[in-house]
């Protein structure tokens, strides 16, 4: 069940309102909500519920299990338990087929022939996103942060529809305490859940998809028939596709949230502002950043050593992250490219002598420009399907500037200029426009939101594609 | 005495917004999706309209049916119809299931070529790949095959069209737009690609009072063998090559018995079209060692690749760099598309 879609806004309109009537039952609204939430997941195929339910009963024994031991040697070995349940439960339908491709074609270079075969999984949708937050939740219960919940408001944590399938990862001590006690019917703040659907609306059905089917999905397709321009265009469009895509989901995520009550934490914070790898990485995908950092890295031993344990650190965080975006040395690539940049900027800034330098406008132009490419370069790993393929677009990037530019168009441009330039506007814009409409009396909200699906349904390319953050 | 206050205090946000209750949010969101209804019922209306056939696709139908006839009386639609006339696309909503294919029966005598033509980077061969979304991937992969032949010219990028095919002209009319393409950029070699969405007896754009069996059964066959003829009649009385390839087997066992009825139509209508029609028969490319479907298949080099992408139809770039070799492979026996090479050196 995508969210653009018309199905979606009917069973989102028999939820909200049941949702808000059965609120102040804490025990029926929580069955409510995660019958409703399993019903959106077996939307997509009914088998994925039996693993979100198997998912659920594992991490709540054993969050029980480890609350309830004194013993440390006990506790570590059930958080063991937990998380190798979790990484196999994720390995299996992830990553199994991967695995034994790779070490096929890693024997057969060398003449040996390994008997293993590839047993075409279908990935479930949405199984890293709950599968992060199960673990998140269990390693918080094991570090003593919090106490394991009852299973009915463990479930509707980790069902949760709006967040189910590509986020925002969502901490146990961010929603948990929500799911505690009913959410107050008389203050619900509307304008900015209206906003955040709206924005998030125009985003994925106007932007992401018309980058895509006018110029990303060709270019990468067959990068050879297409000039040096269309090609560096190409790449582009694809940076705001992808960004428009799942600033839109995880927006209209937030939204729907908010008008059942409930607080998501923010995921994306202007990241092609950045005027850095590191200060990219606190804007893009916030919510997994801080999940790799609390969860990986801090625990391989994040800055608590030698400058080179700290690069390893950090290479290795990257390089995990890159793997869990999906199953291919592609990906690999990508956290590696990442991974690099962080190292290189770490080892640039605490060069013995080394003095930061004023900040100036154009400095800050600089670093946000190069900054840019840097992340543009990775996305090439992580778009293309082999590294033939994005050994290919770069080729092409610098042979074929005198080839005729079809592609680039004036839409094309504008929407690229539009998903940059929407990341520039001032912070106080959204803020005063949400005000405003938040003023208005209902009749006016309701007109002002139609006209705006208007316009998005009226200038977005025919049918709905699904998010890409979908597929991991 | 004190007075009961029936509203509960305004309460604003640290931001400057005020905050409603939950029943202003039920209604506002209840009215702006009934407001956005009827101003957008020729799209939705389409969208119900190509909808596969089921209960959801008459509901609908039936929903949308008399939203835009309230929406066309009251003139709600207008707004509508101006962005989408300032954006160019003003014939996105419309619907035209008109079948239009040529008339005559196909010659069943082949047109003998001279010898395989030639073709040099002045005069490059023009080439244009087409078809449902199953086509996609393989045309990419044609188009990257030829990109450094200077010979070959390909018309456009891939022209491969979601959910569509010959049955629902509604969804996308393929027999016009093939019409349109052949005679405005007069491709001389042209790849296509249907079937995937054929599978099911739901026809639109049938002849008046005509009406069709099950899938598979006699009347369907016919119908459906008329179209297929009917799109390379259109190509091949243009002048042009058509290759046309077949569908793969898939992991749904019914599916693929499916797929195996459309191949025969069109695997017979390309024999009776010798030396015009060359069909691709992609079946085997595609089967493990047992016979049966498989995702991963070993390649040239002997390395296991994923051909098949996880939904068990559609191809994965190593499938499509494979169909793409064997359909140059059909256009090299109709065509010389080295000799300028050889003639320079």
């Amino acid at each position: 069940m995508l969210f653009p879609t018309a199905t979606f806004a009917i069973f989102f309109m028999v939820v909200l309102p049941l949702s808000w009537l059965l609120m102040p039952r804490g025990e029926r609204w929580r069955a409510f909500i995660i019958a409703a939430s399993f019903v959106f997941y077996a939307g997509w195929d009914w088998r994925f519920s039996i693993l979100l339910a198997f998912s659920i009963l594992w991490n709540q024994v054993f969050a029980l299990a480890i609350h309830a031991r004194r013993d440390a040697r006990a506790r570590k070995l059930l958080l063991t338990a937990a998380l190798t349940g979790n990484l196999a439960l994720l390995g299996y339908f992830k990553y199994y087929d991967f695995f034994i491709t790779s070490t096929n074609n890693l024997f057969a270079s060398v003449g040996i022939d390994v008997p293993l075969e590839a047993r075409s999984i279908i990935l479930p949708v949405g199984i890293s996103f709950f599968t992060f937050m199960a673990i998140s939740y269990v390693v918080d219960v094991y570090r003593g942060d919090f106490a394991p919940s009852g299973l009915g408001k463990f479930a509707a944590y980790l069902s949760f529809f709006p967040h189910l399938v590509a986020g925002p990862i969502v901490r146990p001590g961010e929603l948990i305490p929500q799911l505690d006690s009913p959410r107050d019917p008389r203050y619900v703040d509307t304008s900015r859940a209206f906003f955040l659907i709206g924005t998030g609306l125009f985003m994925k059905v106007v932007i992401a998809n018309y980058l895509a089917s006018n110029i990303v999905d060709e270019v990468f397709g067959a990068p050879n028939q297409h000039s040096s321009l269309e090609v560096l265009v190409g790449i582009y469009a694809y940076a705001v596709q992808i960004y428009a895509d799942f600033f839109g989901y995880t927006s209209i995520a937030i939204g729907l949230a908010l008008l059942l009550g409930f607080r998501f934490p923010q995921n994306f914070d202007a990241p092609y502002t950045a005027v850095s790898i590191q200060d990219f990485w606190r804007r893009w995908h916030m919510t997994l950043s801080r999940w790799l950092r609390d969860y990986l890295y801090i625990p391989l031993g994040g800055n608590r050593g030698s400058s080179l344990f700290t690069y390893r650190n950090l290479m290795l965080t990257m390089l995990i992250g890159g793997l869990w975006h999906g199953a291919g040395w592609t990906f690999v690539a990508w956290g590696a490219i990442h991974g690099s940049a962080l190292v290189g900027e770490r080892w640039w800034s605490e060069r013995p002598g080394y003095v930061e330098p004023p900040s100036t406008a154009w400095r800050r132009a600089w670093q946000r420009f190069v900054t840019f490419q840097i992340v543009c370069f990775a996305w090439i790993f992580f778009r293309s399907d082999s590294f033939s393929d994005a050994w290919e677009v770069i080729v092409r990037l610098f042979t074929a500037w005198s080839e005729p530019s079809e592609l680039v168009t004036g839409g094309v441009l504008l929407a690229i200029a539009v998903g940059i330039g929407s990341q520039y506007l001032p912070r106080r814009l959204p803020l005063v426009l949400m005000a405003r409409f938040s003023r208005l009396p209902v009749p006016a909200q309701a007109l002002v939101l139609s006209v705006a699906l208007l316009a998005t349904h009226a200038m977005g390319p025919e049918g709905v594609a699904p998010f890409i953050y979908f597929q991991f | 005495m004190a007075t009961r206050r029936r509203h509960p205090r305004r309460r604003v946000d640290e931001d400057g917004r005020r905050l409603h209750s939950a029943g202003s949010a039920i209604v506002v969101a209840l009215l702006a999706l009934l407001a956005g209804a009827l101003l957008n019922p020729p799209g939705l209306h389409k969208s119900a309209e190509i909808q596969p056939q089921g209960w959801k696709r008459d509901v609908a139908l039936a929903v949308t049916e008399p939203l835009t006839s309230v929406s066309d009386a009251l003139f709600l639609d207008r707004p509508r119809r101006g962005l989408k006339a300032v954006l160019g696309r003003s014939e996105d909503d419309e619907i035209d299931t008109g079948i239009a294919i040529p008339d005559r029966p196909p010659e069943t005598t082949p047109i003998a070529p001279p010898s395989r033509e030639k073709f040099t980077p002045t005069r490059p061969l023009r080439i244009w790949v087409a078809g449902d979304s199953l086509v996609v991937v393989p045309g990419q992969s044609i188009l990257r095959a030829v990109g450094e032949r200077r010979a070959i010219e390909p018309i456009g990028d891939v022209d491969g069209r979601i959910a569509s095919g010959l049955e629902r002209p509604d969804v996308f009319n393929w027999f016009e737009h093939v019409s349109e393409v052949m005679t405005k950029e007069k491709p001389r070699a042209v790849v296509l690609m249907f079937g995937g969405n054929d599978d099911h007896a739901f026809m639109t754009g049938l002849p008046e009072g005509r009406e069709i069996g099950a899938f598979g059964r006699a009347s369907w066959t016919a119908e459906y063998r008329r179209r297929v003829a009917g799109v390379m009649d259109t190509v091949t009385r243009k002048g042009a090559y058509l290759v046309w390839i077949g569908l793969p087997i898939t992991n749904d066992p019914e599916q693929t018995i499916r797929f195996d009825t459309i191949n025969a139509v069109v695997q017979s209508q390309a024999a009776k079209r010798p030396g015009r029609v060359s069909y691709l028969d992609t079946y085997f490319f595609f089967a493990g060692d047992d016979g049966g479907y498989a995702q991963y298949v070993e390649n040239d080099s002997g390395r296991l690749v994923k051909m098949r992408a996880d939904d068990g139809v559609h191809f994965e770039r190593a499938a499509g760099d494979l169909i793409a070799r064997k359909v140059l492979a059909h256009l090299n026996q109709r065509f010389d598309l080295t000799s300028w090479k050889r003639g320079r050196s």
